[in-house]
């Protein structure tokens, strides 16, 4: 089965930190990964977007085409938006309810979309979504840094591909000594918050 | 040792360098390239540097390898031109030791100032042979082949990977790393290396330059023989009229299309130039029309428009110079679109995916909350707009002052261009205070030659340096005036005041994050001749962070709603995305989810509503 799956943030929110351990989790499958990555202008608060093919048999293109992807994880609501049509309607898309205003929304010279209708906007193009809050636990839990594993926790409540233990076991190795108890706590935090 | 891993492409074009023996490696950051530098770090016996440019470091590694050690000198696109020179001259003396030239390219200008084609400097000017990977892990084989074949040819081989092989992330197999290398020694060899308008008496008293270029073209020959052989070229044979050529990612994106296609064309994968003009004869016997797909000119296009004409083959040649749109990256739906149009019984079943009937607002790039440059760049915009000027930047983290809402650089061209185009504005009579911006990566690297000219001339500008001591914009790397190597080592930390010094010129240093003292200093440089340098001085906010150090003291900073008027300064002036305006209540508020606390806002409002 493969599995196409595309991580759409903004600079500074731990896409790539999630990106590996999706992907170390499906080379411990001993399943093919191509993955690709935007970063260079990530710093600045820009548009950051990873894609992570996982398949048995071969992959050619680093990047997923319209309508491929089977999960959609949006760590920002916008940048979920501008990635959706990657999604098959048929997939699964799970976003993280935070705006992240763009230069433009705060001159007041562009309009960041109202959240029901963001919601609305997913819930018509794929059926099978969660919206949670993972931010906001990331902050109650102490750091907003901690969105990306709270995301990871809350991923593998909904998508049965992934393993509970064995992600929780690559958060855990992937995580800098001194953040592991609190992404540990994240992770927990994440998988608890889906019902 | 024999293990696979996954990593970036950057990180298995290093580990390929390493297995074939790499010694010295040099670079000035870039993106894609970048990572390339960083992960050759830690092996025993490998000299890593950043060099200050890519020039530098390109002749840096041409000294190893005529030492009989294997070198690798690695940049961008943008660097590639700027080693035009030395290519230019490396080609016609050869080298000793395998060096191999990293310029990768960045189509679609995703991270660029510009999108260009190396291959056409490297392959059609300079006569070099070049691999063109088309996944990280054949970037990997093609780097180790090509030191080897560096060696055997005497020549410059290149890779050119672009972004997408750069930074995909793929399964790569880490082998053996070589052990015993052969130490350096030279033995001089005048006539090769000793590049000059010189008569030669073994050639009747021709000059060497001509003896030189005629070598080098000798040398084309033997290329042609090696490409044919290569591995990196192969025909997949299929049924049909029309066939597809794929250089690099062209050919990895084929292989993507074939999966929405009802039938497989017959397939030519190139990564190779010069070209294997066999395997091309082979490939289109029986065909009536080739589509090539490439990054990014229509270069490979145009060698076969000439192949076939040399050799009367009529088979029509279609591709990037104008049946595949002519600029921007190639992309799936590019490919799948032009197949079909070449080949209109060929039929592509995509699965359709519903329209959003949302708006998407575009995010642009801007400077990091907390960043020190946000606070000269607002003092330079009050100074600006009260004197008129006019200011031309330069590449780095401070450009994003350019965009809006700020809008403040009026020009951005390359690495250190800033400090001359300013000193032309001047030198052209134009009657406005003249500011170049530059940061200090970009100050070592090709902008001290203009300020040296500027002081020479005594032109009348006002040069601001950015230094916030590190080259940010790539992601933190040293550079001469960070004090230390890439590897942490300290070293020397230039002495900017004592640069000025030397220049006679005017020199300040201001603290980023005081508004008050910047836009004095900047006035007060405005009102006295000749040039000036003001050197806005504080390390990288997000790189401080992340040390656990502090570029200011944070705190809580809050709107008074009364006093807030709505009229934008702090937006439009500032550009600090933490803050926003309420459109119905025409006040402006701080995120405090964004809001790092430096407090530079406190400045910036006139009515003192943000305190």
């Amino acid at each position: 089965m493969k599995m196409d799956v595309v991580i759409a943030g903004v600079g500074g929110q731990g896409n790539i930190f999630a990106s590996l351990v999706i992907s170390q989790y499906a080379m411990n499958k001993k399943l093919n990964v191509l993955g690709s990555e935007t970063i260079g202008a990530a710093q600045r608060g820009g548009s950051v977007v990873s894609h992570i093919r996982i398949s048995p048999g071969a992959i050619y293109s680093p990047l997923i085409s319209r309508g491929q992807a089977d999960l959609l994880i949006g760590m920002e609501s916008v940048e979920m938006l501008r990635h959706l049509r990657l999604l098959n309607p048929a997939g699964t898309y799970l976003l993280n309810a935070v705006k992240i205003p763009t230069v433009l929304n705060n001159m007041g010279l562009d309009e960041y979309p109202a959240e029901e209708e963001i919601v609305l906007a997913a819930q018509e193009y794929c059926p099978n979504g969660r919206v949670i809050e993972a931010s906001a636990l990331a902050k109650k839990l102490g750091n907003v840094q901690m969105t990306n594993v709270v995301m990871l926790g809350a991923l593998v409540k909904i998508v049965p591909f992934f393993d509970y233990n064995e992600v929780k076991w690559l958060v855990n190795a992937n995580s800098p000594e001194r953040f592991k108890e609190a992404n540990l706590e994240g992770f927990e935090g994440g998988y608890k918050l889906v019902p | 040792m024999n293990e696979k891993r996954y990593v970036m492409g950057d990180t298995a074009i290093a580990r390929g360098a390493i297995e074939a023996g790499v010694r010295v490696v040099a670079g000035y950051p870039g993106t894609p390239a970048t990572e390339i530098v960083e992960d050759c770090l830690g092996y025993p016996g490998v000299h890593v540097e950043w060099a200050n440019n890519e020039k530098v470091a390109f002749e840096l590694c041409t000294g190893a390898s005529l030492c009989h050690v294997r070198a690798m000198p690695v940049m961008k696109h943008n660097g590639t031109n700027f080693v035009t020179d030395f290519l230019m001259h490396v080609n016609f003396t050869g080298i000793r030791g395998g060096l191999v030239l990293i310029s990768a390219d960045d189509p679609g200008g995703l991270s660029s100032q510009n999108e260009e084609d190396t291959r056409i400097l490297v392959h059609q000017y300079a006569h070099l042979p070049i691999f063109d990977p088309s996944s990280p892990q054949e970037a990997k084989a093609m780097v180790k082949e090509a030191f080897d074949l560096s060696e055997k040819t005497e020549l410059v081989f290149c890779l050119r990977p672009v972004t997408r092989v750069c930074h995909a992330r793929g399964i790569v197999k880490f082998e053996e790393l070589p052990k015993d290398l052969p130490p350096a020694h030279y033995q001089p060899d005048r006539e090769r290396f000793i590049m000059s308008a010189v008569e030669m008496p073994k050639f009747g008293g021709v000059k060497r330059p001509q003896i030189r270029h005629r070598w080098l073209n000798e040398k084309q020959a033997l290329l042609q023989e090696i490409m044919e052989e290569s591995r990196y070229n192969w025909i997949e044979k299929e049924e049909g009229k029309t066939g597809l050529v794929g250089c690099g990612m062209g050919y990895t994106l084929i292989k993507e299309a074939e999966q929405f296609l009802n039938k497989k064309l017959p397939l030519l994968k190139l990564g190779t130039l010069p070209l294997p003009r066999g395997k091309l004869r082979e490939f289109v016997k029986g065909l009536e029309r080739v589509v090539i797909f490439e990054e990014t000119e229509p270069f490979v296009e145009g060698l076969f428009k000439k192949i076939f004409h040399e050799e009367k083959i009529e088979v029509e040649v279609l591709g990037r110079s104008g049946f595949v749109p002519a600029d921007g990256e190639l992309n799936l739906q590019v490919v799948l679109e032009a197949i079909q149009k070449a080949n209109p019984f060929v039929k592509v079943s995509q699965p359709e995916v519903p329209p959003l009937n949302v708006h998407i607002p575009i995010r642009t790039r801007t400077q990091c909350v907390g960043c020190n440059y946000r606070g000269i760049l607002n003092a330079l915009k009050q100074v600006v707009r009260k004197y008129k000027g006019v200011v031309a930047g330069d590449i780095g983290c401070h450009d994003a002052g350019s965009f809006r809402p700020m809008e403040l650089q009026s020009t951005i061209y390359c690495m250190g261009s800033s400090v001359p185009m300013a000193s032309g504005m001047v030198l052209a009579g134009l009657n406005r205070p003249v500011f170049a911006f530059i940061g200090d990566s970009t100050f070592y690297h090709n902008g001290l030659l203009g300020l040296i000219n500027a002081a020479t001339q005594k032109v009348n500008v006002n040069v601001i340096l950015g230094e916030n001591t590190v080259t940010a914009m790539t992601g933190f790397q040293p550079h001469p005036g960070t004090g230390t190597t890439i590897s942490g080592e300290k070293t020397i930390q230039v002495n900017v005041a004592k640069l000025a010094e030397a220049l006679d010129i005017s020199y300040r240093v201001v603290n980023p994050y005081d508004i008050q003292e910047c836009r004095q200093a900047l006035e007060a440089a405005v009102k006295e001749e000749g040039p000036s340098l003001i050197v806005s001085s504080m390390p990288c906010y997000l790189l401080s962070t992340r040390r656990g150090k502090k570029v200011f003291e944070p705190r809580e900073v809050r709107v008074d709603l009364e006093r807030c008027n709505g009229c934008m300064i702090c937006i439009n002036d500032f550009g600090c995305p933490a803050i926003s305006l309420n459109k119905k209540e025409k006040k402006v508020s701080i995120d405090p989810m964004i809001c790092v606390g430096c407090a530079l806002c406190v400045d910036v409002c006139k009515r003192g509503a943000i305190s």
